[in-house]
C-alpha cells in the first residue's frame, strides 16, 4: 500500500500551550509556567496539553505600516495585536477594509514567504 | 563601592558613515574621549575597553568589533570586551563599566559605544533590526520596531486623548534642540505648520506606521560615543583635569519579549523599574533631577517614558509639552541633545551619546541656546527591544 498523506494538503496551524498541572494558558510557548514552574520539554511536552490557536478575538490595536522590511512587494500592510476568548493574546497580520480597536475578528494562519527562506506560519485576522 | 567619575567624553557627528569602518567610527569617538581627559598619550593604562554594539555582524559583516576597536587605538594589551544589548547596548556598556570599577577590578574604563547602519539598504536595515522581536510570534509576522510603535502609540491617543499634532509638538521641539546640537544628524529645525498644519502636512510628514508619520520617527544613523570612567576614589583620579561628573545610580530591568504578553501593553514595566532603582541607588526622587534624554527612537516613547519614570502622571505628559514645560527653559528640559528624533539613533551607540549629553550639560558645555541653567542631576533611558530591556542612569554634578 502506498502512503499519499505526503500529499495532503495540512492546514497550517499555530499551537498554544496549557499546563496540565495549574491549568495556565501560554502562548508563545514558555519553558516554565510562571505560576507553578512546571518545566516544558520541548520533546516530549510531557505535563503539558496542545492546543489550536485560532477562533473569535478581539482587536486590541493595530497599524498599517508602510516601511515593509526586505522582501516584501506590498505598498503597505496592516498588522493587529488580537485577544481570544481564553484570554491568550497574539500578534498577526490584520485583512480588514476599515479597521476599529476593538472589533471581533477570526483568527486563521496561513503560510507567508515573503521574507527569504522556508515559509512560516503567519496568524490572520479577517472580520 | 567606589565612587565612579566620567572624566572624558568624545562623540562623532552622527549620520551617513557608511563609508567608514565601524572601528575607525568608534576609535574617532575613543579618541576623542581620551583627548578630552588629556589622557591619550596613556591610553595604556586604560584597565578596561568595553563596546556596546547592536548588530555589526548583520550591518557591516564585521565581528569581534572590541577587539578590532583595541587594535585600531593602539592599545594593547588592554582586555577589551563586547557588549550586546539590543538599542541599550550603549547603556548597558556603560553599566558594565561601572560594574568594573565600583567593584574595584578596573580603576580606569574605556566605554565605547558605536553603529555604522547605513552600509545596507533601508529594508534590510528595517529587517536587521527587527530581529530581536519574538523570531516566531513577531518577526515571522511581518511585524517591525516602527509597527510596534505605531499600536503603542493608537493604544495611548485612544486611551488618553493625545493627537497626531501632539506627536509633532515633541518633534518640533527636538529638532528646535537637535538644530543647534554639532553632534546631531539632521541639524534643522521644523515648524508645525510644515508637520502638521499646513495644507502640505501630510505630503510633508507621510505616515510610516499609522498612527505614526515620519516626524515621529528617528533616522536611521551612524556614528559613536565614548566616556572615560574612573575610580574617584582613586589616587589615579587626580591625574584629569577636568572635575569627573558623578554617576550617581545606573540599573536596569527586563519586561516580556512578546508586547502582547504584557497585562498593559501600555505600561513599560522594564523603564519603571530601572528608573526606581537608579533612583534609589542615587538617593533621588524625580523632582530632584534637572533635565533629561530620553529614548525617542519613536516620539511616543518620550511620553510614555517620561510618564513611567515619575516625572508626570500617567497620560498627562503631552499636556507639559503643549504648555513647554519640557523645553530647555521648561520645568523638566527632555531631549536637550535633539533626541533620537534629531540627533539620530545608531543603535549601539545611543546609549553612551546619552550620557555625553548629560555630562555637557552638567559641566555647561552645551551649545549657546540648549544649555540648561545650572542643572545638578541628568537622567538617560535607554530603551531596548520594544521595552524589554531597559537601562536608567544618573549623573550628577559634584
Amino acid at each position: 500500500m502506498i502512503d499519499f498523506s505526503m500529499y495532503d494538503q495540512k492546514e497550517p496551524k499555530i499551537s498554544a500551550y496549557k499546563c496540565q498541572k495549574c491549568g495556565s494558558l501560554y502562548y508563545p510557548a514558555p519553558m516554565v509556567c510562571s505560576k507553578c514552574n512546571t518545566r516544558r520539554d520541548p520533546e516530549t511536552n510531557k505535563g503539558w496539553e496542545t492546543f489550536d490557536l485560532e477562533g473569535p478575538c478581539t482587536l486590541l490595536s493595530w497599524t498599517r505600516l508602510w516601511n515593509l522590511p526586505e522582501g516584501y512587494t506590498k505598498k503597505n500592510m496592516l498588522f493587529g495585536i488580537v485577544e481570544f476568548e481564553n484570554g491568550l493574546r497574539a500578534s498577526g497580520q490584520l485583512e480588514v477594509d476599515d479597521p476599529k480597536t476593538g472589533m471581533s475578528l477570526h483568527s486563521t494562519v496561513i503560510e507567508s514567504n515573503e521574507r527569504p527562506g522556508n515559509p512560516v506560519k503567519v496568524f490572520l485576522f479577517t472580520e | 563601592m567606589a565612587n565612579v567619575g566620567i572624566v572624558g567624553i568624545g562623540h562623532t557627528k552622527f549620520g551617513n558613515s557608511s563609508e567608514y569602518d565601524l572601528s575607525d567610527v568608534m576609535a574617532y569617538a575613543a579618541t576623542d574621549a581620551l583627548e578630552d581627559a588629556h589622557f591619550l598619550a596613556r591610553r595604556k593604562e586604560v584597565d578596561q575597553v568595553v563596546v556596546g554594539n547592536m548588530a555589526s555582524g548583520l550591518f557591516c559583516h564585521q565581528s569581534a568589533v572590541a577587539s578590532a576597536l583595541v587594535s585600531r587605538m593602539d592599545m594593547e594589551p588592554v582586555p577589551a570586551e563586547l557588549v550586546e544589548n539590543g538599542p541599550a547596548s550603549g547603556a548597558s556598556a556603560i553599566k558594565i563599566g561601572y560594574m568594573a570599577v565600583a567593584s574595584g577590578m578596573a580603576d580606569i574604563v574605556l566605554v565605547v559605544g558605536g553603529e555604522v547602519m547605513r552600509k545596507v539598504t533601508g529594508w534590510l536595515g528595517t529587517d536587521y533590526v527587527a530581529t530581536m522581536l519574538h523570531t516566531d510570534a513577531e518577526y515571522n509576522m511581518g511585524l517591525t520596531l516602527p509597527g510596534f510603535g505605531g499600536m503603542f502609540t493608537r493604544m495611548y491617543m485612544e486611551r488618553y486623548g493625545m493627537t497626531e499634532r501632539d506627536l509633532a509638538l515633541l518633534a518640533v521641539k527636538n529638532h528646535a534642540n537637535g538644530a543647534k546640537n554639532k553632534y546631531a544628524h539632521i541639524q534643522a529645525p521644523c515648524t508645525i505648520e510644515a508637520i502638521a498644519d499646513g495644507p502640505d502636512a501630510s505630503v510633508v510628514n507621510t505616515y510610516v506606521a499609522e498612527p505614526l508619520r515620519m516626524y515621529s520617527t528617528c533616522p536611521v544613523s551612524d556614528g559613536a560615543a565614548a566616556l572615560l570612567l574612573v575610580n574617584m576614589d582613586s589616587p589615579k583620579a587626580k591625574d584629569f583635569p577636568k572635575k569627573p561628573i558623578r554617576i550617581a545610580g545606573i540599573a536596569s530591568a527586563t519586561d516580556t519579549h512578546c508586547v502582547h504578553n504584557r497585562k498593559d501593553p501600555l505600561m513599560l514595566n522594564a523603564v519603571r523599574i530601572s528608573a526606581e532603582k537608579a533612583y534609589a541607588m542615587a538617593s533621588l526622587k524625580p523632582s530632584d533631577i534637572s533635565f533629561a534624554e530620553l529614548h525617542d527612537a519613536f516620539s511616543i516613547l518620550e511620553f510614555a517614558i517620561s510618564e513611567e519614570v515619575g516625572f508626570f502622571e500617567r497620560g498627562k505628559s503631552f499636556l507639559a509639552v503643549r504648555k513647554g514645560e519640557t523645553n530647555i527653559d521648561g520645568k523638566m528640559p527632555i531631549n536637550t541633545s535633539g533626541g533620537l528624533k534629531s540627533k539620530g539613533h545608531p543603535v549601539g551607540a545611543t546609549g553612551v551619546s546619552q550620557a555625553v549629553e548629560l555630562v555637557r550639560q552638567l559641566r555647561g558645555e552645551a551649545e549657546k541656546g540648549r544649555q540648561v541653567h545650572n542643572p545638578k542631576y541628568g537622567m538617560s533611558v535607554n530603551f531596548g527591544g520594544f521595552g524589554n530591556n531597559v537601562v536608567a542612569l544618573i549623573c550628577a554634578k559634584e
